[in-house]
């Protein structure tokens, strides 16, 4: 089983780049290929998904294996898993290496750059995302492309696959390379099939504004590479290790701090701020967080529909994802240090702010980028948290918001196919016009606006509380969950607004692009936007079908996140550790963090399961 | 079947089901006229099932209490939502009362919905939004966890939205929508605070019992139960429509009457009411909190009375007597703590279940003489209708003296029941007893006034010379016995009901007094609940009050309009007229400035872009600044070489004769 399934989690990553060779050749034919082939891809996804979620399963029934109270990932089915054994067994490792800079045995930790890939609880639903998003990119560009096809899906293509193996890699360099790889196509997506007369000027802005980002983020990996060496003095590029040298690089300076000589740990905390600083820097600009946003106005404005859909609802999750797997386990202090207080802050300038912004366009194209501000200002408040219900929410809201947000976007694609503009003062009493569109519109919007039933409701929800959590610096007053909270406000605000312009109000509509009258949505819209509005119906009834698989690796970011707050506080055990496993009780709780500490105390915390933890307060009683 | 959970699922999925089927009927032209066949089904099939439902929970002996097994929605953490419902006396009375209103309401829009023959353009989506309505009133009622709650609550919210807003092409109707929706999120800001400050001091629990039981057992300090309790009220404060945030209800006329009949007078603006009686166990701890519930409304229900008396709109001023008459709801409440909760809260739950029979006939009323008048709803262009609409006057005067509350009709009883209530909290001696001396009187001046403009109304309406707008054309008539028929019915429980389940049985009082949250809350209280008994000295002053507004009304309206205002109390009738300029307030102090931010942030936006290119034009400057050395002379590069091996060898010589 695991063979197979490492060989179709490679397919995922190699099917797109191998249609994005192929699909030139076809011509005018193109879009029917790109269809066919993203459905195909759409299946191996779904196959990934079912396995992963058994093999979750699994892993939720048993402990997490630590060494000296150290978390970290384990990637299910890499490609290349050496194995112990049988291949068909899983070490979460892998023995393809790319690039290596010593003679260490490639099987073996060392400075080896790897085709590390794998997938876990925080990916797999982007993944699945980056699988379906294509579908509507696709089918919104069907009429909207006639020029090279192509071409242009073939850039589409290579664009699915950067971001895909961004999610998908643990290797940091192998990460990277993924994530400038979305840079190129885009930029000439934007450029060369954009829509508007500033395209090339936006894709410019765009390209460098991000790339000037992400030099600062390998500077900062790089930085953790070097000062977080192995055991054995090696450098490491694979993130599971990185991750559980930084604990223990922090943990042994803390344990001397306890020893009455703090130098170690003051060092190290600075030494935090400064790869915190660095790294968050390209993730700040890729999500983006104010006040980092001026590229993304024009860039969603410009860019063909198809391409904005992706930029939306893959592209930003690129930056936020890029918090949720590195920054917190690379950086954990300082992002708690100054995750809340700093980021968190200007997150939540950005949620009003960019509602504020939204209000004011007069373009619904416009005013969904702007929106796209405020809610993505939402999700790193939620990331920072760094707690289960922050973390959870965040990464649910990830695929919410992917899912609502393009699914906006698509809305766009009925007005420009059939008027060729998104002004919506150009429009009125839509709804008797198009009865068909407009339901599904309103489906939509109202997911948008995070009603519940539908999907944004439930990872909202879940991020306010964790901003309720009262361990985290400068949430004492609640502050940044009243601002979270006005934020939903504004977004319903200029939504309806924007409701109330289009859809209601008497009949008004700009001459259309064809000598025809504009018609209601055709099968080919139908199956687009219905599509999108029954995922946000079934994400907003049943969120516990993605949320329990993520549940064992949230709880390896919790664990890192209370023993950092430790470390900040400069006080052992302040704070309870979350149980990692909440179904089985026998599994122990890490309690001994500092050096010393048993690795796991098999059976010791056999009452520390799901009732105790319950029970115990986040901290503030 | 007859296990009480297993009807109050059934109700749910009725509703549910006919949603749906209505919506799938908008695809099949044929079946398009029979469109309000499956909510009229579903809502009295409902009404029967929450009947009997209502008789389980009666004979369920001394804790009649069902909750269902939680079935988890969504859970992190130590946040977990699940799908839970309660079944109790207090939400099986609302379930009732739901159902059995909106089936007449369906029924009488299966008529009012209709012009003749042709049916309006959104027959479906009409009788779809409905259902789903009715559904998420009765989800709202029996949930038994405040997430689910929420979601209910929204839910309520979207369907008043899209009904408001049901003539879209009516740029009011548009904005009225909009204006409904958003005015009551700002209320559900403070009430999303709240659920999650309650869920943070009350052990994680959301769901409703136990966070309940563990916030008696050990209760938060009183500040932040204060805070949590005056959030939750934010939330009831929006949907009922309360003073500060009253003002979406009166434009909610925009939508059919029928719609607020159910929607703006029934059921879902009394969910803000629902909410603080479910909530009493956690009101009944913070007598601060309460206070501000009876100031606030106190506040409403005069303010709204006195615009009330102005107004030329029928339904608008059916409107105002709705905002005005749940805060007296509120006032009720308010007096938990200071009175037995269990009195306090049935007081506040009579008068809901009265009001919403009187309520609903009124509305219904005037949809028919709306219906007849061609869609003209303004009292200065008809007038005497009693000859042409003989049965829709009747009615809509035994709405009108309930709603005036005179003696033996429904609305007298409950409206006394919630005087009493102030009288015992302005009689004992605690310091809030000033307090509720004062709004007992400002309660019993509106109580005069209510009379006053119910019956300014109704004489406008239906006495004096004939006259119809040309908009009626030759057929102003009485309306379809569809139509007539959910009259008579409401009528009757617009009389009965009151003396049937209040002073001749006590039978509302007793049921809902055996609520085990409310057995909770008076364990907390611990105030005695007052012996039932004819509080004479009440009744005589407030039958006196009805009476001398009826009367009042009747001399100054008895001939019927056009309205002749006297010159002393113009200015005061034109302030009650412009609705004392609240709308203008809030756009000036808040529609105004945050579209103004808009517009500012679309300006600031520009600047931090210019900021972003001036950053990046840096390179290209400083490029710019060195690029005249790269000029290509020969002789300039030597020259250069010269100079600099020259500065560098001094340097080196200057360092080593040092």
């Amino acid at each position: 089983m695991y063979q197979t399934f490492r060989f179709v989690l490679l397919l995922v990553v190699l099917l797109p780049l191998a249609s994005a060779v192929v699909v030139p050749l076809f011509g005018r034919a193109a879009r029917r290929f790109a269809f066919l082939s993203a459905l195909l891809h759409v299946g191996l996804t779904a196959a990934v998904v079912v396995a992963t979620i058994l093999a979750l399963d699994v892993r939720s029934q048993s402990s997490n294996p630590r060494e000296m109270g150290v978390v970290k990932f384990e990637p299910e089915y890499v490609p290349g898993d050496p194995g112990a054994g049988s291949t068909d067994t899983s070490t979460h490792r892998t023995r393809w290496t790319l690039l290596s800079l010593s003679d260490t045995p490639t099987d073996k930790p060392g400075p080896h750059v790897q085709f590390f890939i794998g997938v876990d609880g925080l990916n797999l639903w982007l993944i699945a995302l980056c699988s379906l998003m294509m579908i509507p990119a696709i089918l919104v560009s069907w009429e909207a492309v006639t020029d090279r096809p192509g071409t242009f899906y073939a850039w589409l293509f290579l664009l699915q696959t950067g971001a895909i193996g961004a999610f998908l890699s643990f290797d940091v360099i192998l990460f990277y390379v993924f994530f400038e790889l979305t840079l190129i196509p885009a930029f000439f997506l934007i450029g060369r099939w954009g829509t508007g007369s500033g395209r090339r000027d936006a894709a410019r802005k765009f390209f460098l504004y991000t790339l000037a980002g992400s030099l600062l983020t390998l500077v900062g990996v790089i930085g953790v590479v070097l000062t977080n060496p192995l055991d054995d003095g090696q450098i490491t590029f694979s993130l599971p290790n990185l991750m559980g040298q930084v604990q223990k690089g922090l943990q042994k300076a803390f344990t001397e701090h306890l020893a009455g000589k703090p130098e170690a740990l003051i060092a190290k905390h600075t030494e935090q701020f400064w790869l915190f600083a660095a790294i968050m820097a390209g993730f700040m600009v890729k999500v983006p967080v104010w006040p980092f946003h001026t590229w993304l106005p024009a860039a969603y404005n410009e860019a063909p529909l198809g391409v904005t859909i992706l930029l939306s609802s893959l592209l930003a999750k690129l930056g936020t994802f890029g918090i949720l797997r590195f920054v917190l386990t690379l950086t954990p202090d300082a992002a708690i240090s100054y995750g809340l207080p700093v980021v968190g802050t200007l997150a939540g300038i950005g949620i009003v702010y960019g509602a504020l912004c939204a209000f004011g366009q007069r373009d619904i194209k416009l005013l969904i980028a702007y929106s796209s501000l405020s809610h993505l200002g939402f999700l790193v408040l939620g990331l920072f948290a760094f707690n289960t219900e922050g973390l959870s929410g965040a990464t649910l809201h990830m695929v919410n918001h992917g899912v609502a947000t393009g699914a906006m976007f698509a809305l766009l694609a009925f007005f420009l196919d059939r008027y060729r503009t998104t002004d919506m003062r150009q429009f009125g009493g839509l709804i008797g016009r198009f009865p068909r569109f407009a339901f599904l519109s309103f489906v939509l919007c109202m997911a948008s606006i995070g009603l519940p039933g539908l999907n944004n409701f439930v990872s909202e929800m879940l991020m306010l509380a964790g901003l309720f959590d009262a361990r985290n610096p400068g949430v004492h007053r609640l502050g940044l969950a009243v601002v979270a909270v006005v934020g939903i406000l504004l977004g319903a605000w200029y939504t309806l607004t924007m409701l109330q312009k289009v859809y209601f109000n008497p009949l008004r509509e700009p001459p259309t692009t064809g000598p025809e009258l504009a018609h209601d949505a055709n099968h080919r819209e139908v199956f687009v936007l219905g599509g999108l509005a029954t995922i946000c119906l079934l994400l907003g009834l049943f969120p516990q079908v993605v949320l329990a698989p993520m549940k064992a690796d949230v709880a390896v970011l919790t664990v890192i996140g209370s023993g950092a707050r430790d470390r900040v506080e400069g006080v052992p055990h302040k704070y309870d550790y979350p149980p990692i496993n909440t179904v089985d009780p026998n599994v122990p709780v890490p309690k001994g963090m500092p050096a010393g500490g048993q690795p796991g105390g098999k059976g010791g915390g056999g009452g520390k399961g799901k009732g105790k933890g319950k029970g115990k307060g986040l901290g503030d009683e | 079947m007859y296990d009480p959970l297993g009807l109050a699922f059934t109700i749910l999925g009725l509703l549910l089901g006919a949603t749906v089927l209505t919506a799938l009927l908008s695809g099949t032209v044929v079946l398009k006229r029979a469109a309000h066949w499956p909510l009229i089904i579903a809502c009295g099939t409902s009404a029967v099932l929450a009947i009997l439902l209502l008789l389980q929970v009666w004979k369920a002996g001394t804790v009649p209490r069902f909750v269902s097994d939680p079935i988890t929605w969504f859970a992190a953490g130590k946040l977990t939502a699940s799908v839970s419902l309660v079944v109790d006396p207090l939400s099986s009375i609302m379930l009732a009362m739901i159902t059995f209103i909106a089936t007449w309401i369906a029924i009488f829009s299966s008529g009012y919905m209709r012009e003749g023959h042709r049916i309006d353009r959104g027959y479906v989506r009409y009788f779809a939004v409905m259902g789903l309505f009715v559904f998420s009133m009765c989800g709202l009622v029996l949930a038994n966890n405040f997430l689910l709650l929420m979601g209910f609550w929204e839910g309520v919210g979207l369907c008043s939205y899209l009904l408001i807003g049901y003539y879209y092409d009516k740029p009011s109707a548009a904005a009225a929508a909009r204006k409904a929706f958003l005015v009551t999120r700002l209320g559900d800001i403070g009430f999303l605070l709240g659920i999650f400050l309650l869920w943070k001091v009350g052990g994680w629990n959301t769901d409703l019992t136990a966070l309940f039981d563990h916030i008696q057992k050990s209760p938060p300090d009183p500040t932040t139960l204060t805070t949590a309790c005056l959030l939750l009220f934010c939330g009831a404060v929006g949907k009922s429509a309360q003073f500060p945030l009253y003002v979406w209800l009166p434009d909610a006329m925009e939508g059919p009457t029928p719609v607020s009949a159910l929607i703006h007078a029934a059921t879902m603006v009394t969910a803000g009411v629902y909410l603080i009686a479910r909530c009493a166990p956690l009101f009944a701890l913070v007598p601060d909190a309460q206070l501000v519930v009876a100031w606030i409304g106190g506040i409403t229900a005069a303010l709204a009375a006195f615009i009330a008396v102005a107004q030329t709109d029928l339904k608008r001023v059916l409107a105002y007597s709705t905002v005005s008459q749940l805060g007296y709801m509120f006032i009720a409440l308010g007096t938990m703590g200071a009175v037995s909760p269990l009195f306090a809260v049935t007081a506040a739950m009579f008068h809901l279940f009265t009001h919403a029979f009187f309520k609903a006939l009124l509305f219904l009323a005037s949809g028919s003489v709306m219906h007849a008048m061609g869609n003209v709803i303004d009292m200065r262009r008809f007038g005497g209708l009693r000859r042409v609409m003989p049965v829709t006057h009747l009615t809509f005067l035994c709405g009108a003296l309930a709603l005036a509350g005179v003696p033996v009709l429904s609305g007298f009883w409950s409206k006394d029941m919630i005087l009493e209530a102030l009288q015992f909290g302005s009689a004992g001696a605690h310091a809030n007893a000033g307090s509720f001396y004062a709004l007992l009187l400002i309660a019993l001046a509106t109580a005069g006034l209510t009379a006053f403009y119910t019956f300014r109304a109704y004489f406008l309406t239906f006495w004096g010379e004939t006259r119809v707008p040309e908009e009626a054309g030759h057929h102003a008539h009485e309306s379809p016995s569809s139509m007539v028929f959910p009259l008579l019915v409401l009528a009757v429980g617009a009389i009965g009901v009151g003396v049937v389940a209040g002073p001749a049985t006590h039978w509302f009082g007793d049921f809902l007094a055996r609520t085990p949250s409310l057995r909770q809350a008076a364990t907390i209280v611990g105030v005695a609940e007052p012996a039932p008994h004819f509080n004479w000295g009440i009744a005589g002053v407030s039958t006196l009050l009805a009476l001398g507004g009826v009367g009042l009304a009747g001399l100054a309206y008895g001939n019927g309009g056009p309205e002749r205002v006297p010159v002393a109390i113009e200015p005061v009738f034109t302030l009650s007229r412009n609705k004392l300029y609240v709308d203008e307030v809030y756009s000036a102090l808040l529609v105004r400035p945050i579209e103004w931010l808009g517009a500012m942030a679309r300006v600031f936006d520009q600047f931090l872009d210019a900021l972003a290119r001036l950053i990046s034009a840096v390179p290209g400057f400083l490029g710019g600044l060195i690029r005249p050395i790269q000029n290509g002379l020969v002789q300039f590069y030597a020259l250069a070489m010269a100079l600099g091996l020259a500065v560098f060898l001094s340097f080196v010589v200057f360092l080593i004769s040092r």
